[in-house]
């Protein structure tokens, strides 16, 4: 019997038992993040705007990260602070590129924020999804940069539809002069397209006016059906409705949040917007998202907390579709194509960066303060 | 154009002009304690109403103990930045640039302030008279702004008379005046200047709580009640609190009949070339003049 080399054997054997030891240690350890990025108006005056964003963003990281994660790598949302400027906005986005190298950016929360940063994310191809409408015609050549919201015509038409469908034949118009002037240019070109509807008086005020009285008195002269209201803040409808004027407001959705119609006080009554949540009567699509979020957060979303949510899930799928090491023009290149989100059903392959349609607005009327859902659809 | 369109905005004119009055009489009564431009007196009014509102919703006192607490914190706050910043800065001899810009940053970090604890949610107070509302020739008056313009008036008559009539009211003028004359007569400076913003304070609040039911306030609103006040008070003569009456009804009543008369458009432009024209012509302010002789 030959003899055992013990000191051999023992060698052998360590080593064995060493290289299992660190492919273990190896195993055990947590796959790398994947970075994404956020530039949202956390503070500043569009903060209304940019905190339930991060909320619903904060959410959606959440809840995936607790079913593993994408291909079982967690999501690092990094966010940043633009303070609603967007010379801010194209600073940190630079940082979330150059610095973190984020896979893809989630914001801006206003329309100087995300074209501005649309400037370095386009050329960086580093996908982007804004939490705006297609703006400025630049936008519609950046195909790496997504929208989130309608278009100002899709959001200007909703109203005309609605208008038509209660027979208002003759409607005015009080716009602030941010948003608002924005989607008044846009009437021109949708109002051929309704020749029983008059667009009678429009009044402008300023953003920041604490009171439109007058504005809304020259309104209440012309005897108007029905009233549009562009703005994001409750000073119209209480101007409006302290005349004593009762036709139907119908706002656009950005005035669409429980911290506005608190703030319209007893306002609040027979004022429809076109949106695309109603937390109190959701679609059957909305439900689990609405039931996590009042469960984690502890307060009943609206539509920018919603878009924040499907903005991070797009990407989500689009890397679990393509490689969680698929970046820059791959990655944008996944995530065009539809999408069907707890908001609606998006196509990011469409001109408006959007896809959205008209059919996939709903209505909501607001009753003594309360949102409930209207049936109306348009078709 | 009708007569109940005329009205209507002339009563809105009336009801803006004394909300700007009533911010820029804060303005006003801390210029003329200390010669102190103060570019946050929007932020009394915000913290004057939102305590008013916290006590009113969350503790649930009854309103008329809720209004006085957030007059109070009015007075308190005013007090605390005379106290903890002013009076620091006046030993050192600040300019006047010096504290414009402090109370530019102190504007800032409280709207923050109200951001991060309170949250971004816009909030209503009730309004006196509840929503009851008169129509006069086709024309809508809530009864707030009847209160709200009849307490600017009391305001404003008080306001001359504690300047006028009170031992405390002249010693704070005679310390703004001349602190060096005012200390050597036994009138103790820092106290009255301490007074003046508390009084600035007061006033704010009372301003703020005034406003409340008319607009909503949150944390951004701030800023714009003091750039109306802060027209309105030089517009009628920076050391007179009637001046920013003066100033806040010419303002707003030139803001209202331009949107009649002319476009809403164009109401910013058409109220600034007026008001500019104004100070070409009365550089001291409507009333200064009389601001001077201690008015």
């Amino acid at each position: 019997m030959s003899r055992i080399n013990w000191p051999l054997a023992v060698s052998v054997a360590a080593v064995i038992a060493g290289t299992f030891a660190v492919a273990g240690t190896v195993c055990a350890q947590p796959k790398e993040p994947i970075k994404i990025g956020a530039v949202l108006s956390i503070t500043g005056p569009a903060a209304g705007l940019g905190i339930p964003e991060r909320n619903g963003a904060q959410a959606a990281v959440k809840s995936i990260n607790a079913r593993g994660g994408v291909n079982g790598r967690p999501i690092m949302l990094i966010i940043e602070d633009d303070t609603t400027n967007p010379d801010t906005a194209v600073t940190k986005t630079n940082g979330l590129i150059f610095n973190q190298d984020v896979a893809a950016i989630i914001g801006g929360s206003n329309f100087a924020a995300s074209v501005a940063m649309g400037g370095i994310t386009d050329k960086q191809k580093v996908p982007q999804f804004a939490f705006t409408g297609l703006g400025p015609a630049i936008e519609k050549t950046r195909h790496c940069v997504f929208h989130m919201f309608t278009p100002h015509y899709l959001n200007a038409r909703t109203l005309f539809e609605y208008s038509r469908s209660i027979n208002a034949k003759k409607v005015a118009v009080l716009h602030d002069s941010g948003y608002g002037a924005v989607v008044v240019r846009e009437l021109a070109g949708i109002m051929k397209d309704y020749p029983d509807i008059q667009v009678g008086t429009i009044e402008k005020f300023d953003i920041t006016a604490t009171d439109v009285t007058t504005q809304a008195a020259k309104i209440k002269a012309g005897n108007p059906d029905a009233i549009f209201v562009f703005a994001v803040n409750a000073v119209p409808f209480r101007a409006i409705r302290a005349l004593q004027m009762t036709q139907p407001i119908i706002a656009l959705n950005g005035a669409s949040s429980y911290e506005t119609v608190s703030a319209m006080g007893s306002a609040a009554d027979n004022v429809i917007i076109p949106e695309f949540l109603v937390a109190e009567d959701p679609l059957p699509r909305q439900k689990d998202f609405i039931n996590y979020f009042v469960k984690e957060i502890g307060a009943k979303p609206k539509n920018p907390e919603s878009v924040a949510w499907d903005a991070i899930h797009v990407i989500a799928a689009a890397l679990t579709k393509a490689g969680t090491e698929t970046r820059r023009e791959k990655l944008c290149e996944a995530i065009r194509g539809p999408y069907a989100g707890v908001t609606t059903d998006y196509d990011f392959s469409a001109e408006d960066m959007t896809g959205i349609k008209l059919s996939g607005y709903i209505f909501s009327k607001l009753v003594k303060g309360q949102y409930t859902r209207l049936p109306f659809v348009i078709k | 154009m009708s007569l109940s369109l005329i009205l209507q905005a002339a009563l809105a004119g009336i009801t803006n002009g004394f909300t700007y009055a009533l911010v820029g009489i804060g303005i006003a009564a801390i210029f003329k304690g200390t010669r102190i431009i103060n570019v946050m007196q929007g932020e009394f009014c915000v913290t004057g109403a939102m305590v008013t509102v916290l006590l009113l919703n969350n503790a649930h006192w009854p309103y008329w103990a809720a209004i006085l607490g957030g007059v109070l914190s009015g007075v308190v706050v005013g007090m605390l930045i005379n106290v903890l910043f002013v009076r620091y800065m006046m030993r050192k001899g600040a300019t006047q640039q010096t504290f414009i810009l402090l109370t530019i940053g102190l504007a800032i970090t409280m709207s923050a302030a109200v951001l991060f604890f309170i949250g971004r949610s816009g909030y209503v107070l009730p309004p006196f008279g509840g929503e009851d509302a008169t129509v006069i020739l086709g024309a809508v008056v809530q009864s707030h702004a009847v209160w709200l313009i009849l307490i600017a008036l009391g305001i404003t008559a008080g306001l001359k008379l504690f300047y006028h009539r009170t031992t405390i009211g002249i010693a704070m003028m005679g310390a703004s005046i001349d602190a060096d004359g005012a200390t050597t007569i036994g009138i103790n400076v820092p106290r009255m200047n301490m007074l003046t913003f508390a009084l600035g304070g007061g006033l704010g609040a009372i301003a703020g709580i005034l406003v409340t039911p008319l607009v909503s306030v949150d944390y951004a609103i701030g800023v714009n009640l003091t750039l109306k006040g802060f027209a309105a008070a030089i517009l009628g003569g920076l050391t007179n609190p009637l001046g920013a009456v003066v100033g806040g009804l010419t303002l707003g009543l030139i803001e209202s009949l331009a949107i009649v008369a002319v476009s809403s458009s164009y109401k910013d432009v058409i109220a600034m070339t007026i008001l500019i024209a104004i100070m070409i012509f009365m550089p001291n302010g409507m009333l200064g003049r009389g601001g001077r002789r201690g008015g």
